[in-house]
């Protein structure tokens, strides 16, 4: 039976994060009044971060903006804006956010954001985002570049692919060049490439720590507070620090026995981005039950890590190349994140599975049924099934989403009593 | 006798049923059934009341109080929540032993349930936020034609040629109808059509989890013999309804909160309940 909310961590890492974000929208802030530094719009999903360190450029991430203006409960107003603009109401209602902000002239934390210097659609997975990008360049006059990184089709990328895809991040170089009017400094791109790779290394530690029961974080909502810094500092020494202090704080939360409650009680993996406009909400339906996510599929949007990928300062565009065609959850297939999830379960030893269908995201979201059926049928993993919307507020019901988690939860607590009962017997 | 109740308050009705179990085995004491309306702490106050009234029984004198429903938490006097999915589940396990599916069709939900050998849920699936496929559906279709409610279901079992309704929406249905009376349809022909219209969205709903005999059919919808009827002919098997479907959320409340209480009980001793909807 559900209780009361309980506080989860809270540690030293969840306030350098916010500190480590608020300085990277205060750069923004500065180069909307300058110029400088230059600033590349980009897509979260495996992003090329790394390539901007060549040119002393940062990146601008709309999906965090839409987030950011989502968990502050404002992103209805932006998405009203767009609809009335003729967006649709089942456009990918990030999109209609960050245009929505444009029309209005809203920004998450109030301050400016610079005309980009380059819109850079490193298209991954997510073909709305072409789109969206044709849209962003359109709205702030800045040129658009759009990568085509093509699906993975198999197990690994082909040499063609991942010779496909260099070409194209040393086109996008020589446009910036031009754009910004100075040479690329390959030594820092190869130099960002290395810190990168560093940054993963301590980052999959981190999620390899959430094996410990209790685990010393939660892999889904304590990882969304990280996954700011790996998107924005991943290739700077900044994002290092950051994680080895990280890593240095969750390591000695396992020393303790400290886990995210006082006593956690369910194990769950998630797929699926959170309703961002109920993220606290949401996140105390799991409080108030104990349970801890070992794992999850969002936070590989950016980047797969955990099973062993790293970026390699030998061969710094191939190592970019193979992240964006293969190392992120979104340009793989349904299959491989069938088997993803399977892994997380079974090595990160968790009790079911909980999969957050987002109404204005088809093409994430599509086919999760069959991927319940997948974990329920074949493999006999309870899988809770909840659909919303991971930006706009209209889609979220409340009562019904704490109903079916509160169900799902007192059947797992059903299921321990019972296999306790059948071993003390 | 220790005395346990659940209390079920629900989007339209709340149910309250009172159980007390001794040596020689469980029994219900009362049920009671109120319309929910605006103040959803009052209605579960009353459900409560009248049910202890009716057994002659104490509100001190009860034990434990598990409330279920939507209103779960507005109930004042309750001791724990659990959800309805739940305590559907152990209820209908308890009143319908062998149950493996529930099919439970409320006011304003419609969930499939798997249900495993102790009565605990393996699976459940619902309706998605829209209330296609519930009782407020055909509440609005027997609205729209003008007809009582309770008489809907026996109405839609004279139909000869049904019609076929498009569309599963609450709000939309009534311009179907509307369309099909004015070609001069018969009443009946437009209600059979309105249930196999839900009896097949509920049960492509339904085939999420396994459907798995016995399959038991709980809710306020389950008093209504057409939409029955239409489940079975569209699932292509019996369908179990006890006089008490509607209760099943209370009863499983309850039995959860004669657990609480210490009691351990068989199943069987309230067999007697159990009917199926085919004789």
């Amino acid at each position: 039976m559900a209780e009361k909310p309980v506080s989860e961590y809270r540690g030293s890492i969840h306030q350098q994060q916010k500190d480590l974000m608020l300085d990277w929208y205060q750069r923004l802030d500065h180069a909307a009044e300058t110029g400088d530094p230059p600033t590349v719009s980009m897509m979260i999903s495996g992003n090329c971060v790394e390539l901007l360190e060549g040119f002393g450029a940062i990146p601008q991430y709309p999906e965090v903006n839409a987030l950011q203006l989502a968990i502050r409960h404002q992103s209805l107003e932006p998405i009203l804006a767009a609809e009335e603009m003729g967006y649709a109401g089942d456009n990918c209602a990030y999109v209609k956010a960050d245009i929505g902000c444009m029309l209005k002239g809203i920004t998450p934390t109030g301050g400016r954001l610079p005309k980009p210097t380059l819109v850079l659609c490193n298209f991954v997975g997510c073909n709305t985002y072409v789109k969206w990008f044709e849209h962003v360049s359109a709205f702030t006059g800045a040129p658009l570049f759009v990568l085509d990184v093509p699906f993975l089709r198999n197990d690994t990328p082909s040499q063609a692919d991942i010779d496909y895809v260099v070409r194209q991040l040393k086109e996008v170089v020589g446009q910036m060049e031009e754009l910004i009017g100075r040479k690329f400094d390959y030594d820092r791109f190869r130099q960002s490439v290395a810190y990168s790779s560093e940054v993963e290394e301590l980052w999959s530690q981190i999620k390899h720590l959430a094996k410990n029961s209790p685990s010393p974080f939660d892999a889904y909502f304590d990882a969304i507070t990280l996954m700011g810094p790996l998107y924005v500092y991943r290739g700077k020494r900044e994002g290092v620090e950051f994680f080895r202090a990280a890593l240095n704080e969750l390591q000695q939360k396992v020393k303790a026995g400290e886990g995210v409650y006082d006593q956690e009680r369910f194990r769950v993996v998630v797929e699926g981005p959170p309703p961002y406009p109920y993220f606290r909400t949401f996140r105390d339906m799991f409080a108030s039950w104990k349970a801890v996510a070992v794992a999850s599929t969002y936070s590989t949007v950016g980047g797969l890590w955990e099973f062993g990928f790293r970026h390699d300062a030998k061969n710094p565009f191939e190592s970019v190349a193979m992240h964006m065609l293969a190392q992120n959850v979104t340009n793989r297939n349904y299959l491989q994140r069938y088997d993803q999830i399977r892994r997380y379960v079974q090595e990160w030893n968790a009790d079911g599975v909980i999969i957050h269908f987002v109404k204005s995201c088809r093409l994430f979201s599509a086919g999760q049924g069959d991927m319940r059926d997948y974990f329920t049928k074949q493999l006999g993993v309870p899988t809770l099934y909840i659909e919303s919307d991971l930006e706009d507020p209209r889609y979220f019901a409340e009562a019904q989403t704490k109903n079916r988690i509160d169900a799902f939860f007192e059947s797992l607590e059903h299921a321990k009593r019972t296999a306790a009962h059948a071993v003390s017997a | 006798m220790r005395i346990a109740a659940g209390v079920d308050v629900g989007s339209t009705q709340t149910k309250a049923v009172l159980i007390g179990a001794n040596g020689d085995g469980v029994e219900v004491l009362s049920r009671s059934l109120i319309d929910t309306g605006a103040n959803v702490r009052k209605a579960a106050e009353k459900a409560f009341d009248e049910c202890c009234q009716a057994a002659g029984v104490a509100q001190a004198d009860v034990g434990f109080v598990v409330g279920t429903g939507y209103g779960r938490y507005n109930i004042s006097f309750g001791h724990t929540q659990m959800t309805e999915i739940s305590c559907h589940a152990r209820g209908a396990h308890f009143l319908c032993p062998g149950t493996r599916t529930v099919i439970d069709m409320g006011g304003q939900d419609a969930k499939a349930i798997g249900v495993g050998p102790s009565g605990e849920v393996l699976d459940f699936v619902m309706n998605d936020k829209c209330a296609a496929g519930t009782g407020r559906f055909l509440a609005n279709a027997a609205e729209v034609m003008g007809i009582g409610l309770d008489d809907i279901g026996p109405l839609s079992l004279r139909a000869t040629r049904p019609v076929k309704i498009a569309t599963v929406c609450t709000v939309f249905v009534e311009s179907d109808i509307l369309s099909y009376l004015s070609q001069g349809k018969k009443p009946e022909d437009i209600m059979g059509g309105v249930h196999l219209a839900i009896a097949k969205r509920t049960m492509s709903l339904a085939r999420r989890v396994n459907i798995e005999p016995l399959v038991t059919m709980t809710g306020g919808v389950a008093r209504n013999i057409g939409m029955v009827r239409a489940l079975e002919t569209v699932l292509g098997q019996k369908i179990i309804v006890t006089p008490d479907a509607q209760f099943m959320g209370a009863v499983g409340a309850a039995l959860f909160s004669l657990e609480k209480l210490g009691e351990s009980f068989e199943s069987s001793v309230w067999r007697e309940h159990a009917v199926s909807s085919g004789d």
